[in-house]
């Protein structure tokens, strides 16, 4: 079996790759923009590397399916505040900068200091870390709070849309210029080795692990994980009323970050919107209107559905993909599409290694049986999509595997299924991927809640409805 | 199918003679319960999570384990639990329900689902009682001896009570002084059994005389114990007298009932809420339960400020300690076999079944042609020319008797069955 290494990809993944060239690792096809998952170690035989997103590592290697890995300190305690395992060794700080996790609270009129939280029902957090949040309203004794675990962009949502924000950022400065004041730091260091214990007590990693630990300037030394978290300790106090929350008079609207950035600028031209600070070229998170009545912010896709749900948004532009993944978690929930607005095509799919001799899913399951896989692994960053798919189908016994991206990684090792979309094929090509069930075409559409809304906010936005629906008629028709 | 088992972790199938066993658990606290005036009440499986959360209910280790999701509606952040705890859904329900009454005597018998590593059971279940309102000292006195009688019934021996108050520790970390967060904190320590923290305060409480380990973690009997310790601390930790004013008239009054009663002064238990005299059944140094008085629980949920008290002896380990299910049981069983499948014959056959079980027998009729039993009884049933033919044979004698009609053989068993 192979030493297998599990790095991170995104932000982290240049200074982690020349980290690992100054300790004699230089990789090929990590962070020079391959779309590949899987880099190589030239000159090194038996060394597998696989690049995850940052939160997936400390699950693969609690698992067991990496030996070692690399991610930030907030993974790894995201991972054990909820999931505390023996089988997770945090080996030692790596040389990197540090990363802190912060609460935060809005500027204005917000709470200054934790005490100002103490019996305060009803705060609403919002995280890219819900677990290390629910960690710290616990030990804050909250009464009734509620997270919102959330893609990104956690920053943007006080204190309209939440009252408390738990992001990562380099320091309080940091925290400051996002618009919040830092009330607690739940911990603070650098990207850290970690390492699975069987794997350390039974095989042989010295390959990777001796010239990691051989790294100097490795800051802070080693410690147990617990002592890593810095809980809050805070006065019990009777739990207030929650405070009521006056809906806006304003229609709220959600325009997606990231890559669906450029076609959502098309489309608000196309509909004859426009909002300072976001257009094809680039985006603030809180573009401003000269529409009297209209408020804007830029969130991400995957979480617009529940915040139209909450009625924290009126409108949001995002994908069907989105929206489905929620009502597969929420069969009730009070959104729903308002226009098909046509942009950003690609479709969702099941999609399995081309050494399958398979092309649909019917012969891929006789396969696993015929090789007695007991239980399917469908890996996905729509879980909740990946479930209702498994059920429909009949798998006998599945797991399904939340990840947060790099999906394409994942078959044929960690995974016999992937629910994925796409749209050329390129990235699964490039990963020997093959879709065998394209099962959903997603575009990008106009959700809106199903609620009734009256009086001028109605009219503006019935108005604005109207605008899209037509924008989209004549994109339809070749307009 | 492998050998593997298809059951997840933590779960237990009962099989018909644990059932057995359970039932009769239930059955002997649910009698005493009703003779003493309770009444029973049922919760829902699930709750909000937050009843769970707000101070003072659940130590922060118990919440770290409990089964929580975003139910199929919870697109608003609400999210659910697997009922952890059957008290605060006690609580819940008198609120909700019972708000307006000076007294309620309330029990359940309810699972609840903790996480536990391993092969540990994740699901237990719980013979609540719950007494809310102002009955200190009375209550607790009652509460105690209402467990221990159940304990005898069931043939628990020897059984033995473990007393202590919460107010023995909150009056050291006072002592101590700490601020009222870093109280909060230590007292979660105490509840999860930090080593550590014992040290800790002893190095702030320098004039205390004798060792705090004596106080925090040693234990002795009935009220002699208690003036002990009395004489031992209350001098430096002016904060004991109460908690131990309180402990003491517990313990005389049952020690005068007869009920054996241990004092481990600082063995709170696990729940942050309680607020008086707890108290823990044990047999053998095996716990079997245990309650106390949490007098600002009620409020906690929303309700009036209510003194309240209670306690749970868990079934399933009650249920490990009894006997298996007697043999003698089948002294008034009897099983039916109809020799032939003719419609007549099963016709006579499940009549004859009916008519036993009339008379109060446990009857079954063989539902295959070689089915073996362990019954006192069989009547065997077949046709005689038009009519049908009833003979009744009795393993204990092995003595055997034939009745041209159903009446003969009730006429034979009612005897057994104890009919007039």
């Amino acid at each position: 079996m192979p030493l297998k290494l599990a790095l991170p990809g995104g932000q982290l993944a240049r200074r982690v790759d020349a980290l690992l060239a100054r300790a004699g690792l230089a990789i090929s096809g990590y962070s020079d923009g391959s779309r590949s998952y899987r880099p190589r170690l030239p000159e090194r035989d038996g060394v597998l590397l696989r690049v995850f997103r940052e939160k997936d590592i400390p699950i693969q290697i609690a698992l067991g399916n990496y030996h070692l890995g690399i991610c930030g300190l907030a993974s790894v305690q995201e991972q054990l505040v909820r999931y505390p395992s023996e089988a997770l060794v945090m080996l030692r700080p790596l040389p990197l900068p540090p990363v802190g996790l912060y609460v935060g609270a809005p500027q204005s009129e917000g709470p200054t200091t934790l005490a100002d939280l103490a019996g305060r029902r009803g705060l609403r957090l919002v995280s890219e870390f819900p677990d290390l949040a629910e960690a710290f309203a616990l030990a804050a004794r909250l009464p009734a709070y509620r997270i919102f675990p959330v893609w990104g962009a956690a920053e943007v949502y006080p204190p309209e849309d939440a009252d408390l924000a738990v992001v990562a950022a380099a320091s309080e400065q940091e925290v400051i210029g996002h618009g919040l004041a830092p009330l607690h730091r739940l911990l603070a260091g650098p990207p850290w080795l970690i390492a699975h214990r069987g794997s350390l007590q039974e095989k042989d990693l010295s390959p990777l692990l001796g010239p990691l630990m051989a790294l100097d300037g490795a800051g802070a030394p080693a410690g147990r994980a617990d002592t890593l978290l810095e809980l809050p300790a805070v006065p019990m106090a009777a739990g207030s009323a929650p405070a009521p929350r006056i809906a806006s008079e304003r229609v709220r609207v959600a325009l997606p970050d990231g890559h669906q950035q450029p076609s959502a600028a098309t489309i608000l031209r196309n509909a004859g919107l426009s909002f300072a600070g976001y257009d094809e070229e680039g985006w603030v998170r809180r573009p401003t209107s000269s529409i009297a009545g209209l408020e804007v912010k830029v969130i991400r896709p995957h979480d617009m559905p529940q915040q139209v749900a909450l009625g924290n948004f009126d409108l949001a532009i995002s994908g069907r993909d989105c929206l489905l993944e929620h009502h597969c978690r929420f069969p009730a929930s009070p959104v729903a599409e308002a226009v098909d607005l046509g942009g950003g095509q690609f479709d969702l799919s099941a999609v399995v290694s081309q050494d399958l001799p398979a092309e649909s899913l019917a012969q891929a399951m006789a396969i696993w049986r015929a090789q007695g896989v007991g239980s399917i692994r469908v890996a996905s960053e729509f879980p909740a999509i990946a479930d209702d798919y498994a059920r429909t189908h009949r798998f006998w016994r599945y797991q399904v595997i939340p990840i947060g991206g790099a999906s394409e990684g994942f078959v044929p090792e960690d995974a016999e299924l992937l629910i994925e979309g796409i749209q050329t094929g390129r990235t699964l090509a490039e990963n020997n991927l093959k879709a065998i069930d394209r099962f959903l075409r997603s575009t990008t559409c106009l959700l809106a809640g199903r609620r009734e809304v009256s009086g001028r906010k109605g009219k503006l936005l019935a108005q604005l409805i109207e605008r899209f629906r037509e924008a989209a008629n004549q994109r339809a028709a070749g307009g | 199918m492998s050998d593997e088992s298809q059951r997840c972790h933590g779960m237990r199938d009962l099989l018909p003679a644990d059932m057995a066993r359970f039932r009769r658990v239930e059955a002997a606290f649910r009698d005493a319960c009703l003779a003493w005036g309770y009444q029973e009440v049922r919760t829902p499986t699930i709750e909000h999570l937050h009843l769970f959360t707000a101070a003072g209910t659940l130590a922060p280790h118990m919440l770290g384990r409990v089964y929580s999701f975003l139910d199929w509606d919870g697109w608003s952040g609400e999210r659910v639990v697997l009922r952890p705890d059957a008290t605060i859904g006690a609580a819940r329900l008198f609120v909700e329900h019972m708000r307006g009454e000076k007294l309620a005597k309330l029990f359940y018998i309810q699972n609840v689902f903790r996480f536990a590593g391993g092969d540990e059971p994740r699901e237990g279940w719980q013979c609540g009682v719950e007494l809310l309102g102002d009955t200190q000292p009375r209550g607790d006195v009652e509460l105690v001896l209402l467990g221990w009688r159940v304990l005898e019934c069931l043939g628990v021996a020897p059984a033995e009570v473990r007393l202590s108050h919460p107010g023995i520790v909150r009056a050291v970390l006072a002592q101590a002084g700490l601020e009222p967060a870093e109280q909060v904190r230590a007292y979660d320590r105490v509840l999860d059994s930090d080593p550590s923290v014992v040290g800790e305060l002893e190095g702030r409480l320098p004039d205390l005389g004798a060792s705090l380990r004596l106080l925090l973690e040693g234990e002795g009997s009935g009220s002699a114990y208690l003036a002990n310790v009395r004489n031992t601390f209350a001098g430096a930790v002016p904060g004991l007298a109460w908690p131990l004013d309180e402990l003491t008239v517990v313990v005389k009054a049952l020690g005068a009932l007869g009920v054996r009663c241990r004092v481990a002064t600082a063995a709170v238990g696990s729940f942050e809420y309680y607020t008086g005299p707890v108290f823990q059944f044990a047999a053998g140094g095996r716990p079997l339960g245990g309650g106390g008085r949490y007098d600002g629980l009620i409020a906690l949920v929303g309700g009036p400020s209510l003194p309240a008290s209670g306690f749970a002896l868990d079934a399933d380990k009650l249920a490990s300690l009894l006997p298996s299910p007697e043999a003698g049981a089948l002294e008034r069983a009897v099983a039916v076999q109809p020799i032939s499948e003719q419609s007549e014959v099963l016709a006579a056959a499940f009549a004859t079944a009916d008519a036993l079980r009339g008379l109060g027998l446990w009857t079954e009729v063989a539902l295959a042609i070689d089915q073996s039993s362990a019954c006192r009884w069989r009547v065997t049933v077949g046709p005689k020319g038009e009519a049908m033919t009833f003979t009744l044979y009795d393993a204990s004698t092995r003595r055997r008797r034939s009745f041209a009609d159903l009446d003969g053989v009730t006429a034979a068993l009612e005897v057994t069955a104890g009919a007039p």
